[in-house]
């Protein structure tokens, strides 16, 4: 189970998330939704151990993501993965799993097989400096799940593919769940989250404003057209007050 | 340890690939190659001159590339956010440091390996046979670029590539002049002295490990000389990249 409980993080004076309390279950597919600057790239890398939170705490089955021992069962996609630009493919997702205990001894048909379930067995030889923005995603997919995760996290996981590309990463997602992987991710593809999730959260200016099923949240209505409400909802609010 | 092995070779490929590099490695040889000509326009002294501008230009050249390589080593990790895929894995810190820091030093030796092998062709093709004192020379030169690798580390990780390799290039200048800073603190006044004195203590004595000019006249370094200079690497490269973890870890990505 992921738990977050009173998480406050500033940069210096610049507040990036203020009192945040969450709790997602094992299996369970979390989408994190918020306005740009909202907060949810700062939680996402304090889920996975790469910042520490100033107040508060984050917990993986119990312990903090900072320990090599939770990390070793996280999978992490960073928002516009970045990648060693003259390396291969293949070369970056072997270097990827040796990081790991549980992957380092893998064998070369084993790491075929994941550029393969992402569609990248054919440019697995290319240097990443050539390759598209939609590959570059699926090798961030790709170099996320080489551990075989329980937990897995995808920031903004479907920008910059193009129908195809969503579909098939959507299915690969699907497939996760299938095997019981906990998946939190961040996006602005609202229809994508509404097909996905089980749970959502909404983080605005830092804080959370709603953490729960995605029926409860639309209400019958469509996703984007409630969160929308819900902001300006909260900025009307705002600026009443 | 494996984990800082992974990382190691990982930098090792990515730096030994560098398309900028290889064109200052091919500048290289081709000075190398041609320094037979500037030895065949010196009167009877091909020999010396081959061997100074041999070893100079290995020196240089090697410099050159460190430099460059080693500047944006850890900026280039954070500011095109690939930290970000290191740091969420099972990765400590320490690990980054030392895994960058080793990678870069393996294609530093590749290289003056390579440009060495090049001198030592050219001086046997010009009559001066095997010069094993000019390898030991090289062996220095890499203990030196040790130094130097841990500083680009250290200033790489609160500054940008353009700062890092100013702050280097006034550390290697200042390290080579540490002998002649001492002579002066005796005629200085008190606050330079001070002043000289801890410029002194802080840089690294680069000068320890310059013995070319022993080698192109035929000398060598005693057994206790050559390990004092390496342990002096030694120590002082592990101290910098000491402080270099401990920037790092208070970092915020």
């Amino acid at each position: 189970m992921i738990k977050v409980v009173n998480v406050s993080k500033n940069y210096g004076e610049q507040r990036a998330v203020n009192n945040l309390s969450l709790g997602i279950e094992k299996g369970s597919i979390f989408g994190f939704l918020g306005p740009n600057g909202a907060g949810k790239t700062t939680t996402i890398k304090m889920l996975t151990g790469i910042n520490s939170p100033d107040q508060g705490k984050v917990e993986i089955d119990g312990w903090s993501p900072e320990l090599s021992s939770v990390r070793e069962k996280i999978g992490f996609k960073p928002e516009e993965p970045h990648f060693y630009e003259y390396l291969t493919g293949l070369e970056f997702i072997k270097f990827a799993g040796n990081l790991f205990e549980r992957s380092y001894q893998k064998k070369e048909s084993d790491y075929l097989g994941v550029m393969e379930s992402a569609g990248l067995y054919g440019v697995r030889d290319k240097i990443i400096k050539h390759y598209s923005k939609g590959m570059r995603q699926r090798l961030g997919f790709a170099q996320a799940i080489i551990n075989d995760p329980e937990y897995i996290f995808l920031d903004e996981p479907l920008e910059g593919l193009d129908p195809i590309g969503r579909r098939e990463l959507k299915n690969m997602i699907e497939r996760l769940k299938s095997q019981n992987k906990t998946i939190f991710f961040n996006s602005h593809i609202l229809s994508d989250i509404e097909i996905l999730c089980d749970q959502i959260g909404i983080i605005h200016k830092w804080k959370l404003v709603y953490s729960g099923s995605v029926l409860d949240f639309c209400r019958g209505e469509d996703l984007e057209k409630r969160f929308i409400e819900e902001i300006e909802k909260i900025e009307g609010s705002h600026s009443v007050a | 340890m494996r984990r800082t092995i992974v990382i190691a070779k990982n930098t090792f490929k990515e730096t030994i690939r560098d398309r900028i590099m290889y064109g200052i490695l091919v500048f290289s040889f081709l000075f190398l190659f041609s320094i037979t000509v500037i030895g065949s326009l010196s009167l009877g002294e091909d020999l010396f001159i081959i061997r100074s501008f041999g070893l100079a230009g290995i020196y240089l050249f090697g410099l050159i590339i460190t430099i460059f390589l080693g500047a944006s080593l850890i900026y280039k990790e954070v500011e095109f956010k690939t930290i970000y895929i290191i740091l969420s894995k099972p990765v400590k810190d320490s690990e980054v440091i030392l895994g960058k820091f080793f990678g870069l030093l393996a294609s530093i030796i590749a290289l003056i390996g390579s440009m060495g092998l090049i001198y030592l062709l050219v001086v046997w093709f010009n009559g001066g046979g095997f010069d094993y004192r000019a390898m030991l020379a090289m062996v220095l030169q890499v203990f030196e670029f040790s130094i130097i690798i841990s500083v680009l580390i250290l200033f790489s990780t609160f500054s940008t590539p353009i700062a890092s390799t100013i702050y280097t290039i006034v550390v290697v200048y200042c390290g080579h002049l540490l002998s002649l800073m001492f002579n002066y603190v005796a005629s200085a006044g008190d606050f330079q002295k001070y002043l000289l004195l801890g410029a002194y203590y802080l840089f690294p004595n680069l000068e320890k490990f310059n013995i070319r000019n022993l080698v192109v006249h035929g000398f060598g370094i005693t057994q206790s000389e050559f390990l004092l200079t390496a342990g002096y690497a030694t120590i002082y490269t592990s101290l910098v990249l000491c402080l270099a973890h401990l920037i790092f870890r208070k970092k915020e990505f």
